[in-house]
């Protein structure tokens, strides 16, 4: 695909910092060395039906 | 008798003695003595030599070396194993024998002291943590005999190369994996201690809270599955308080598995021997002081330990008394029970493990031991329960102890005689049947069914329900607290998980779609949340490494051309962003696989040697989800794992099931708008309306009761009570009580309500029964089982529709209902359901042979193999599977033959 992706930020499970990363790192927070990383939020806007 | 002169008691006599003098045992026995003079045995060589030709040969010749050592090695280790024998000293065991003889020779004379197996005293529980020491003990040591055979193997070898390192030859992981393997698979197969049972481990059920403290209350038994045996599923009077009588499962396991009661201990083991010296302290006489004699005199109790004669007792009260002084006092632990059994004239001491118990306070000549200034320190939070225990006011009492005591059931009922009271009546439940609010006013059946049904009610799981990523998970948007609680809901929490909502419940017929249990909702009702559920699901993908160095990939999506559309909830990393409104066949992760995955290393992949796999979201079709959150993690084996949890939020629709806490289950059956709902004067309308034809066969007054006390509740603003028993206690509000404050919030005594029809705005002929009853949401909704399909996949073997809703199947006209078109003779009807709509098929039926041909497409015609011509080919249509059977009966040599005739 494109050379150069740019890095998609994710949330550290354990001290909630921000980690940018880029295709083929290793999922780990750069912080604290936690293995769990949740995804941020969508920033398009959403709008849900409220039925 | 043999076994006992083979044993060294050599004296007829003195075996007569040890059962007993009574003539009646002598004649018994006579038999068996004339039998062992009659083969000519008279000493302990003569009756060894006797028995050792009816030891079972060994082919194994490790036993056959010493001759008549085989016989004493059974008789010593494996006859009778919980005996221990010093110093080939075989008199505890003689007197063992001895004791079982009168015994067996008791329940013959008299039926009466007949051993009732399913007595629970006579039961033992069997915990993880023993379960689980087994193991270890028998992977370590297995572990163990392997390194040594090892090191063995290195340090007999002539010359050794590298210097001895002992850590290397310990298997690594030997022990994880072997704990690892039973708990996962639940087969329990320990050879060393002849230990062989399947499904031991089960996953504990995350669904609702009370399922799950529900789920790790359950007692299944080891035994098979005896059918037609009612003795084991019946309830067992000696249960009362330590199991629940109420939650038990229906159908097959009916009985058999059972749950423990709320205020339950099941015992650990405890350390023997300090017990053992402390009753010879307390003048058990030893076994080897007594002549065979004295064993059976009257008034002197035998003493047994966990099952060993330790001795006899001359006082066996006074005995009794001072051990359980000891206990009260701390000075042995709290759950050693002491009984006296006077049938038997035997003092039973247990300190093993498995023994279930329960607390009971202490009462002196019928006077409570408790008394109000205890109960106010513990209000105070000064005292607990443990410093109860400890000053001796409340004590654990197992089954068998149970029996030397007067237990009452009320402090109010105790007499002089009474030795215990019980502590609230409310215990003799479980967790689940806890819930229910006045459960001694409902048929019992009707207490099981709730206890069945509590566990698919949806609410809330646990504290941290958000945060977890469970498979599947259901919960409820706006969980309240029942309105009439029981104490028991307060001591296990369930009013701060609730799973439940209060809803005005209005019991009356309305609309004619609320027959069979059916029930009317308010549409409004569920407009403002009523019912309203969540439902999420967790799909997972896995970025897979395979052997030849390469791996799958995940591509930025594309933001246009011909996939787009499913794509858009996409992020630039490939993965589905949370907070993204996700529909059926959008696709989670944009995942593609290498096409070769095995053979030589590879480095470096080019975009044409991958095929792409996108994981696509299989949710229900029409409903829009939200993707709630994505976590990214490495699994077991250092792969990169994703982890989408799906979150859909359900109203209740025509279908649903509810019910209330009184196993009166029912689905939604129409819903009404509010315009529609009858309402009361006070401009009160229901939230849903029940049949009353509910009621009179069910005879669930407790549900009645509880929406008396629930009005009244919500009138007065407390929370009225329902616990099991507790009116006396005061744990439960009486309807006398109820019905003053109806009257007095201005309401009719009997609940009541004066109702304007919501259709025409006339008052209802009668006054409606309407009030608020706590009502459960149950785990199955329509959306998850609707289900139907015209045509659709095929099994390949039969050419038949598939099977199931997962593999878009078909709907079955099954065996009973195909014998109904036959009954009724709808033939073409039948015809078309069971050949047309399933599996057709066009054969070539030779007319002479009979036997199935093919067809030439060359030639046009049908050829019969077998006549090696196409003369007398018939084209005729067949159901697929039918020649399918047709041909595997001609593989095993059978030839069926098909005769046709004119139609």
């Amino acid at each position: 695909m494109d050379p150069q992706p740019e890095p998609v930020y994710y949330i550290c499970g354990d001290c909630g910092m921000e980690i940018p990363l880029k295709p083929n790192d290793v999922i780990q927070c750069r912080e604290c060395g936690y293995r769990i990383l949740y995804k941020k939020r969508t920033r398009r806007i959403v709008q849900y039906e409220a039925r | 008798m043999v076994v006992m002169k083979a044993m060294g008691m050599e004296s007829d006599q003195e075996v007569v003695q040890m059962v007993g003098r009574d003539p009646r045992y002598s004649a018994l026995l006579m038999p068996s003595i004339e039998d062992c003079a009659k083969e000519g045995i008279h000493k302990q060589e003569q009756a060894l030599a006797y028995l050792e030709t009816k030891v079972k040969r060994f082919s194994f010749a490790g036993a056959s070396s010493e001759n008549d050592g085989r016989v004493m090695t059974v008789l010593q280790d494996v006859f009778l194993a919980n005996v221990e024998v010093c110093q080939d000293n075989f008199r505890p065991k003689c007197i063992y024998v001895a004791v079982m003889l009168r015994r067996i020779m008791d329940a013959i004379l008299n039926k009466d002291a007949m051993d009732d197996k399913d007595y629970v005293g006579n039961k033992r529980i069997e915990l993880s943590g023993q379960l689980i020491s087994l193991l270890f003990e028998d992977l370590f040591k297995t572990m163990i005999a392997e390194v040594k055979k090892a090191v063995d193997n290195i340090l007999t070898k002539p010359s050794r190369s590298s210097r001895f390192d002992f850590a290397q030859c310990i298997i690594k992981d030997s022990i994880t994996h072997g704990l690892e393997r039973t708990l996962s698979t639940g087969n329990f197969n320990i050879k060393r201690f002849k230990m062989d049972s399947k499904g031991m481990t089960q996953v504990l059920a995350r669904l609702s809270f009370i399922g799950c403290l529900g789920h790790m209350t359950r007692i299944k038994p080891q035994f098979e599955k005896t059918r037609k045996v009612s003795g084991p599923r019946a309830l067992q009077p000696s249960q009362w308080g330590m199991l629940c009588p109420c939650d038990t499962p229906e159908g097959e396991p009916c009985g058999l598995i059972k749950n423990l009661a709320l205020m339950t201990h099941v015992t650990t083991d405890e350390e023997e021997s300090p017990l053992i010296s402390l009753c010879y302290c307390l003048g058990v006489e030893g076994l080897e002081v007594l002549s065979g004699e004295e064993l059976h005199t009257p008034y002197s109790f035998l003493v047994l330990f966990n099952g060993n004669i330790l001795g006899k007792h001359r006082k066996p009260q006074h005995f009794a008394a001072a051990m359980r002084k000891l206990r009260r006092a701390g000075k042995i632990g709290e759950f050693v029970s002491v009984f006296v059994n006077e049938k038997q004239h035997c003092v039973y001491i247990a300190s093993d493990g498995g023994r279930v118990c329960r607390p009971l306070v202490i009462a002196d000549k019928g006077i409570s031991r408790v008394k109000e200034h205890h109960m106010l320190e513990l209000k105070a939070g000064v005292r607990t329960f443990d410093d109860f225990l400890s000053d001796g006011l409340i004590e654990y009492l197992d089954v068998n102890e149970e029996n030397n005591s007067l237990i009452a059931l009320y402090e109010e009922e105790a007499t002089t005689e009474t030795t215990h009271i019980e502590i609230e009546p409310l215990t003799l439940l479980g967790v689940i049947a806890g819930l229910i609010p006045y459960p001694h006013h409902n048929q019992s059946p009707r207490n099981t069914y709730q206890c069945a049904m509590g566990k698919q009610a949806m609410g809330n799981i646990a504290y941290n329900q958000l945060h977890r990523m469970d498979s599947l998970l259901y919960l409820l948007v706006y969980p309240q607290r029942p309105l009439l609680t029981t104490k028991t809901i307060e001591l296990v929490g369930y009013d701060k998980l609730g799973a439940g909502q209060n809803a005005t419940v209005a019991v009356m017929s309305y609309s004619g779609y609320d027959i069979e249990d059916a029930i009317v909702m308010n549409k409004a009702s569920l407009d403002r949340g009523f019912g309203r559920c969540i439902h999420m699901k967790r799909y997972c993908a896995v970025n897979q490494k395979y052997d030849n160095n390469t791996q799958d990939r995940i591509l930025r999506p594309n933001r246009d051309g011909f996939d787009s559309g499913p794509m858009r909830v996409l992020d630039d990393d490939g993965l589905a962003a949370p907070g993204e409104i996700i529909r059926r066949n959008d696709i989670l992760i944009n995942k593609q696989v290498p096409i070769v995955t095995r053979g030589q290393f590879k480095s470096a992949l080019n975009d044409s040697e991958f095929k792409s796999v996108p994981q696509r979201y299989d949710g229900p079709q029409g409903e829009s989800c939200v993707v709630d959150k994505v976590a990214l993690c490495s699994d077991k084996h250092n792969n990169l794992c994703f982890k989408f949890v799906i979150r859909h939020t359900r109203r209740p629709e025509v279908g649903d099931k509810f019910s209330s806490r009184h196993g009166q289950k029912g689905v939604c059956g129409t819903i009404v708008q509010q315009e529609d709902f009858p309402f009361s004067e006070r401009g009160i309308c229901p939230d849903l309306i029940m049949n009353p034809h509910g009621f009179p066969s069910r005879m669930t007054v407790g549900k009645m009761i509880e929406l008396l006390g629930g009005k009244a509740g919500v009138s007065c603003g407390r929370f009225h009570y329902g616990s099991a028993f507790g009116e006396p206690g005061g744990h439960a509000d009486k309807v006398e009580a109820i019905s003053e404050t109806l009257v007095r919030m201005g309401f009719s005594y009997d609940g009541k309500d004066f109702i304007y029809s919501g259709i025409t705005g006339c008052p209802l002929q009668a006054y409606i029964f309407m009030g608020p009853i706590y009502y459960q949401k149950l785990k199955h909704m329509v959306l998850d089982k609707m289900h139907a399909r015209g045509s659709g996949p095929r099994v390949s073997l039969t050419r038949q529709p598939t099977e199931g809703k997962a593999r878009n199947g078909g709907l079955r006209v099954g065996e009973m209902e195909r014998d109904c078109l036959i009954a009724y003779g709808a033939s073409m009807l039948l015809y078309e359901r069971l050949m047309i709509s399933s599996d057709p098929f066009e054969v070539q039926v030779c007319r002479v042979c009979g036997l199935l041909g093919y067809y030439n497409h060359k030639l046009k015609t049908g050829i019969c193999s077998s006549c090696k011509n196409g003369d007398n080919i018939s084209t005729m249509k067949l159901p697929y599977a039918c020649k399918l059977l047709i041909q595997e009966l001609q593989s095993m040599n059978i030839v069926p033959r098909l005769k046709l005739a004119e139609a």
